[in-house]
């Protein structure tokens, strides 16, 4: 093991040496560089000497005396694993910084060797004084680094720097000085708080001392000089900001938070989460890319002051929270501020020039996913276990904070992303790669899988599955290059082979949701030959998207439920923005998402009040807050639901995406909250919040999301956005059924819940197939399309014949059960809202297939096309099943119900071969099929005799009372169809909620306006804020002087 | 029940009366409707005559295939509809296939030749057409809601869905049809039942004597010959329906044709006295007081 102090002697040697080599620039920085690889081998070094050891932490002695008499050195853990980060990204940096580092000389390079020494030996000494003077050291470097290019802005932000870091160095001396005056000691070690805060003076001191450590982590608003210093430094310098000199000031704060006492903890706490909040609020006004990265640093880091804060309560796990989020910050952001330095695009719309190449935007997003707390990246294990903490300790408020704040920082990260990918108006200048700036960037890539991966394995998180999910994603990605035609047939082989070899292990309500998922979703693939070529990237986000589908059947513990939940959501993010004006919809679908997957994690965390484990079976056992866990839970799988209030989202995501991505979006992603409820009713059972029994309201909401959704459906010009409502209104009846808790009401919502996968893949393909052909999403542009597309219109009709319940198709016994079941709950009011929905889907269901298949074929679509043949392929295995379903509604709906008798033991269905018995009536799908036929045969063959010999005419060949109809367009009539009902009851759709959303947003955008009006850019202004917020804290510390 | 041959050739029974009936009540509703107008009105027999002409014609013209299928949903939906129900109450030959599904299918079941038609309609391409089925899709909405609630306040109020029973339970005096045992629900049904009939004021989806439009616009010969037959048998199921849920049902033929002639005569009688409503004024009216009857009828069971 080398003696630690060689971090010190390598790099001040260096420093001098340096000033030997002339102007061989180049020999200079390869000798900067040999010396960081060397800092970092000893780092390493004692990393591998600590770890797994209970090795005692070192000292190391300068001087020749002992301390108290002269200043030592620590090694221990924490000191190995942090000199290790500083001095990472201090050789990263330093290679992504070569050209500059070239251009401005050996100067400069020693100016950065002298920053990496400063971190390294703050995170090292246990003096004070020694303490002050390297931070001094320190500061003094960044600000040198930050004129590194010098421009218009970057020299106000050095002096800027210089002033407040120098003040609040001042701050630090002054109470290091006191801390002597009543101490006698200048070591941490031996400095006895209670002996210093006894006396007045002393318990200032140590206030001083502290406050300004805190002051050198940022926190809002004495921050304005710092976000200003991000903005205007160069991005690699940015980026050692960000990650090595906060990283290091973090852990400066934890070693001299022994001397503090519970007040300080908490007023830590309080500092961190307020600045946290208020800075990802601020972030969300911002168009500046640097000034935004500096915002979400200042965030993170507020967010370690709180974990650091928060030790009394946190014990054990402090460490591994705190870490996690730490490293999950320190990879993202100097990731973020490299790449930011590679695209050079100070406005956050012109990002889009990043897409110049791709690997570029796969490391942004990467980074982007980090950042918010997605899995597999090590902040969503922090995340995990902060919510799990906090939650254990009663904290809910600091947890709703928390989350808040992330949320507002998903805000703005999603937001820029979206440019990223799709913003076009971008002016073309991609950026070259340069190895250079390549590699760090994309070594830090892969430590943030790589430690994401060990902070799962820490947190006990253990799925083979998603193990093994995870590789063939990675596989998919690497032969990107295929075409689409093998990697389409690899991914239905894979998920092929699940279901052979899976099969057998799955049972209860998980087999209905295995079906949907990966049946509907091998079917849904199969649409996807349809497209020449090969399909960049689509494949790997598909299989993310299914992987974390069949993730949350494989779920065991609370965790790796959540894991599953936000993969599906980061993958179906991805897929969505591919649509062509999908930019705004995918941004509103990510943050409700979000929004609703902390909710479900707010539940998971008071459920696990008092429990040891996080299997799932927490839930049926919910000590502490049941009813509050429950309506958190409820509401955040709603949000996946799309049930009135959270439904914003859906129509837009589903009408832009992809012809074959709306299908999988719509018929089978929003199936993952119906299985969410299912697992949450099942588990936890009705509850009363207030008095107020849950599963009611539920049913209300499910009742009015059916009305709302089937209502707004039948006034929409465009077909996609039409199936979308039909989809948020049929979910309203999946909503109201589970809401009934009885055997029918489930055995109702279940088999709807199949049927709605069947008809909206239909559909969704169908109509895909359709606008694959015209080219155009409206209905009043296209007409008189069943002569040359039937088969498609085939598929839509049965489809809308099922939508609307007619018998004798499998939709009317979904009906049937329905009206049992609300019979035999006595829920009349939201049953009639509910059957009036019903009635209202026959409005949208006509409008559908008239507009598009009937009416008037149009000029320019007489030389149409059939669909495509992989189009219809699947269309046409959903048909078979759905006859097949009619005639035999025995095969479907007997299974559900021998599934529901655990449940439900009371008022199951009474099966004689095809005929159905409940309580109230009778019901035969077979006979009825028969029947029908019979009469339809039966009147078919006698018209057929009497008008056998009927004339086919052309097309204007109409009545029109002696005039002549002049153009499709005019003699189509498809506009504005139900404009008499839209008059009538155009009340009921107003878009009260959408307006409600918009002012939610526009509100947090005013405030965020307002509050960062404190940031006038004027440095002494900033000096004022922190004198302001020593004395203010101060004050709220001690409540008075 | 299981099904037996016989029940076909029941079945065609009935058939053959409700039709022959139908078409009797065809020609005098418009008579009795005229007589109030101070005209003579056509001929009782004149369905009769308009079918065979219809049926005699020599031109057919066809748009398509959905266009020629419009007319055979239609009549299946009509036939069908009749052919779920019991018509006579007790008997075994005109049970007809009511084995097969209870009142929710029937319910259910009138949609089947309301959608095939609107289908056959729209690939005539006739604007009107269209406009005619926007039209009465909107009616037809709008007064299914007072229709569900009453059906289902009845549903409860007699513990079944099956129509048989239902009937069964009105038997022994006239006091207990459920006309007098739950009149809002009643009412509510009767109020609906104005809209399903498509007389005044709820005629704009047809707007006869106005303008050619709604469905049957571009429907001739042989398929409007087809559509007529339907317009016979369908509103005769309709009724009975409404007899057999609110009236008691019928235990033989003469006692059905009396309750549905005065069931009919309702509709004739509302239809005389009112002008035609436009289609928002219909569905907003459909909303208001049916829907309060509904919603009292739900509250009182």
């Amino acid at each position: 093991m080398v003696n630690p102090i060689h971090i010190v002697s390598i790099a001040l040697g260096v420093a001098f040496a340096l000033g030997f080599l002339g102007k061989r620039e180049k020999l200079a920085l390869g000798v900067v560089y040999s010396a960081l690889a060397a800092m970092i081998a000893i780092s390493a070094g004692w990393l591998s000497h600590f770890w797994g050891n209970i090795n005692e932490p070192i000292q190391i002695f300068t001087g020749g005396f002992k301390p108290p008499f002269a200043i030592n050195l620590q090694m221990g853990l924490a000191e190995s694993v942090f000199t290790l980060l500083i001095n990472t990204v201090g050789l990263l940096g330093a290679i992504y910084l070569a050209k500059e580092l070239l251009q401005a000389g050996k100067n400069m390079m020693i100016v950065f060797l002298v920053l990496v020494l400063g971190l390294n030996v703050m995170v090292m000494t246990r003096d004070l004084f020694n303490l002050f003077v390297f931070m001094e050291i320190q500061s003094i470097a960044i600000a040198g680094l930050v004129i590194l290019n010098p421009d218009r802005k970057s020299i106000p932000a050095g002096f800027k720097y210089v002033i407040a870091t120098g003040l609040i160095s001042g701050l630090l001396l002054l109470g290091t000085v006191f801390i002597y005056y009543f101490g006698g000691t200048l070591n941490i070690d031996f400095i006895s708080q209670e002996s210093l805060l006894y006396v007045k003076g002393g318990s200032v001191a140590i206030f001083l001392v502290l406050l300004s450590i805190v002051l050198e982590l940022k926190p809002f608003p004495a921050n304005g000089w710092a976000l200003d210093v991000y903005e205007g430094a160069h991005p690699g310098i940015g980026a050692l900001i960000s990650a090595a000199s906060a990283t290091a000031g973090i852990f400066v704060l934890d070693k001299l938070m022994v001397f503090g006492n519970f007040t300080f903890y908490n007023a830590i706490s309080i500092i961190g989460a307020i600045t946290f909040l208020a800075s990802n609020l601020l972030g969300i006004k911002q168009e500046n890319t640097r000034r935004l990265l500096g915002y979400s640093s200042v965030g993170q880091i507020g967010l370690i002051m709180t974990i650091i804060g928060l030790k009394p309560y946190l014990g054990e796990n402090t460490k591994f929270i705190a870490l996690a989020i730490l490293v999950s910050h320190y990879l993202a952001k100097a990731g973020l501020f490299w790449l930011a330095g590679i695209v050079n695009a100070d406005k956050l719309k012109d990002w889009g020039a990043i897409r110049g190449h791709r690997i570029y935007l796969f490391l942004m997003g990467t980074f982007i996913f980090t950042l918010v707390g997605f899995p597999p990246f090590p902040s969503f294990f922090g995340k995990w276990q902060l919510v799990m903490q906090l939650a254990n300790n009663h904290h809910f408020w600091l947890l709703a904070i928390i989350l808040l704040g992330s949320l507002f920082e998903g805000v703005y990260l999603f937001r820029w992303l979206g440019y990223a990918i799709k913003w076009d108006e971008v002016e073309q200048n991609y950026p070259k790669i340069k190895l250079n700036q390549f590699i760090p960037i994309a070594i830090f890539a892969v430590l943030t899988y790589a430690l994401g991966f060990y902070f799962g394995e820490l947190s006990g998180y253990k799925s083979t599955f998603i193990y093994i999910a995870a590789a063939f994603i990675a596989f998919l990605y690497i032969v990107d290059f295929l075409l689409v035609f093998i990697k389409n047939t690899l991914s239905i082989a894979a998920m092929g082979f699940y279901l052979y070899t899976n099969l057998s292990s799955y049972q209860s309500y998980y087999l209905i949701f295995l079906a949907i998922f990966v049946i509907g979703g091998i079917i849904t693939l199969l649409a996807g030959y349809t497209f020449k070529g090969k399909r960049t990237g689509f494949y790997s986000l598909v299989m993310m998207m299914f992987a974390g589908l069949i993730g949350l059947l494989e779920a065991r513990t609370t965790l790796e439920f959540f894991f599953a939940w936000e993969l599906m959501t980061a993958g179906s993010y991805f897929l969505i923005i591919r649509g062509k004006k999908s930019m705004e919809h995918a941004l509103s679908y990510i943050l409700f998402s979000v929004g609703g997957a902390y909710l479900i994690l707010s539940g998971f965390g008071i459920a696990q009040i008092g429990h040891a484990g996080m299997g799932l079976d927490i839930l049926k056992d919910v000590h502490y807050y049941a009813p509050i866990a429950f309506t958190l839970m409820a509401i955040g799988f709603m949000t996946k639901l799309a049930s009135i209030g959270l439904h914003i989202w859906l129509p837009g995501a589903h009408a832009e995406a992809e012809a074959d991505v709306s299908p999988m979006v719509s018929a089978i992603l929003l199936k993952a909250g119906v299985f969410g409820l299912v697992m949450l009713f099942l588990s936890m059972g009705p509850q009363k919040l207030f008095g107020i029994d849950v599963l009611y309201v539920l049913s209300w909401i499910g009742a009015l999301t059916a009305l709302m959704g089937n209502m707004m459906a039948a006034f929409q010009e465009d077909a996609k956005r039409l199936l979308a409502y039909s989809s948020i209104g049929f979910l309203g009846y999946a909503l109201f059924g589970l809401s009934m808790m009885s055997h029918l009401g489930w055995l109702a919502a279940l088999a709807l819940v199949i049927m709605h996968f069947l008809f909206k893949a239909l559909l969704f393909l169908a109509i895909g197939g359709v606008v694959m052909r015209t080219k155009t999403k409206y209905m009043y542009q296209m007409g008189g399309l069943i002569k040359k597309m039937p088969f498609t219109f085939i598929s839509v009709l049965i489809g809308i014949i099922v939508i609307a319940g007619v018998p004798p198709l499998t939709g009317f016994g979904g009906k049937w059960i329905m009206y049992n079941a609300i019979m035999e709950k006595e829920w009349f009011f939201q049953a009639g809202i509910v059957f009036f929905a019903g009635v209202v889907a026959f409005l949208y269901c006509f409008r559908l297939i008239h507009t598009i298949f009937l009416g008037q074929l149009k000029d320019e679509h007489r030389k149409l096309k059939e669909a495509p043949f992989w189009m219809l392929f699947p269309q046409y295995i959903i048909l078979i099943i759905v006859f097949v379903l009619s005639a035999l509604p025995n095969s479907l709906l007997k299974p559900i119900g021998d599934i529901l008798m655990p449940y439900f033991p009371a008022g199951a269905l009474e099966w004689h071969g095809q005929l159905a018995l409940s309580a109230y009536g009778y019901w035969n799908g077979k006979l009825i099929m028969v029947i029908v036929i019979g009469i339809f045969a039966s009147v078919f063959a006698w018209l057929y005799i009497i008008n056998r010999k009927a004339q086919k005419v052309g097309q204007f060949n109409i009545v029109y009372a002696a005039e002549r109809p002049s153009r499709p367009e005019t003699t189509h009539f498809a506009y504005n169809f139900f404009a008499p009902y839209r008059k009538a009851l155009g009340f009921l759709v107003s878009p009260g909620i959408t307006n409600f959303w918009d002012a939610v947003s526009d509100g947090a955008h005013a405030i965020a306006d307002k509050v960062r009006s404190i940031y006038n850019g004027n440095g002494q202004t900033y000096l004022a804020h922190i004198i302001a917020y020593v004395v203010i804290i101060y004050v709220l510390i001690n409540g008075g002087f | 029940m299981q099904f037996e041959l016989k029940h076909i050739a029941y079945g065609l029974l009935t058939l053959f009366i409700v039709l022959n009936y139908g078409l009797i009540l065809q020609g005098i509703m418009p008579k009795i409707a005229a007589r109030v107008g101070r005209r003579y009105g056509i001929r009782w027999y004149q369905p009769y005559i308009d079918i065979i002409k219809n049926h005699a014609k020599r031109s057919k013209i066809t748009h398509g295939v959905m266009y020629y299928l419009g007319p055979v949903f239609r009549l299946s939906g009509g036939i069908g509809l009749l052919m779920f129900m019991p018509v006579i109450f007790g008997s075994p030959i005109f049970g007809n296939f009511s084995f097969a599904g209870d009142l929710t299918l029937v319910l259910y079941f009138q949609f089947f030749g309301v959608l095939g038609m609107a289908l056959g309609a729209g690939e005539s391409g006739h604007p009107h057409s269209a406009i005619g089925v926007s039209r009465g899709l909107s009616q037809v909405t709008a007064l299914e809601l007072p229709l569900t609630l009453g059906v289902i306040s009845i549903a409860m109020q007699y513990g079944t869905l099956r129509i048989a029973d239902i009937v069964a339970a009105q038997q022994g005096g006239i006091m207990n049809w459920t006309i007098f045992t739950n009149p809002f629900a009643g009412a509510a049904l009767m109020l609906s039942f104005l809209g399903s009939m498509g007389r005044a004021p709820f005629d704009v989806v047809l707007a006869p004597q106005e303008i050619p439009i709604g469905p049957p616009t571009e429907y001739h010969s042989g398929f409007l010959g087809v559509l007529q037959l339907n317009r016979a048998i369908f509103p005769v199921a309709k009724l009975i329906l409404f007899m057999n849920l609110l009236y008691g049902g019928a235990t033989s033929w003469p006692e059905l044709f009396i309750k549905t002639f005065f069931i009919y005569l309702w509709s004739v009688f509302v239809g005389v006295a009112f002008p035609r409503f436009r289609v928002d004024q219909s569905v907003r009216w459909f909303l208001g007081v049916p829907l309060l009857f509904g919603i009292i009828a739900i509250l009182l069971i």
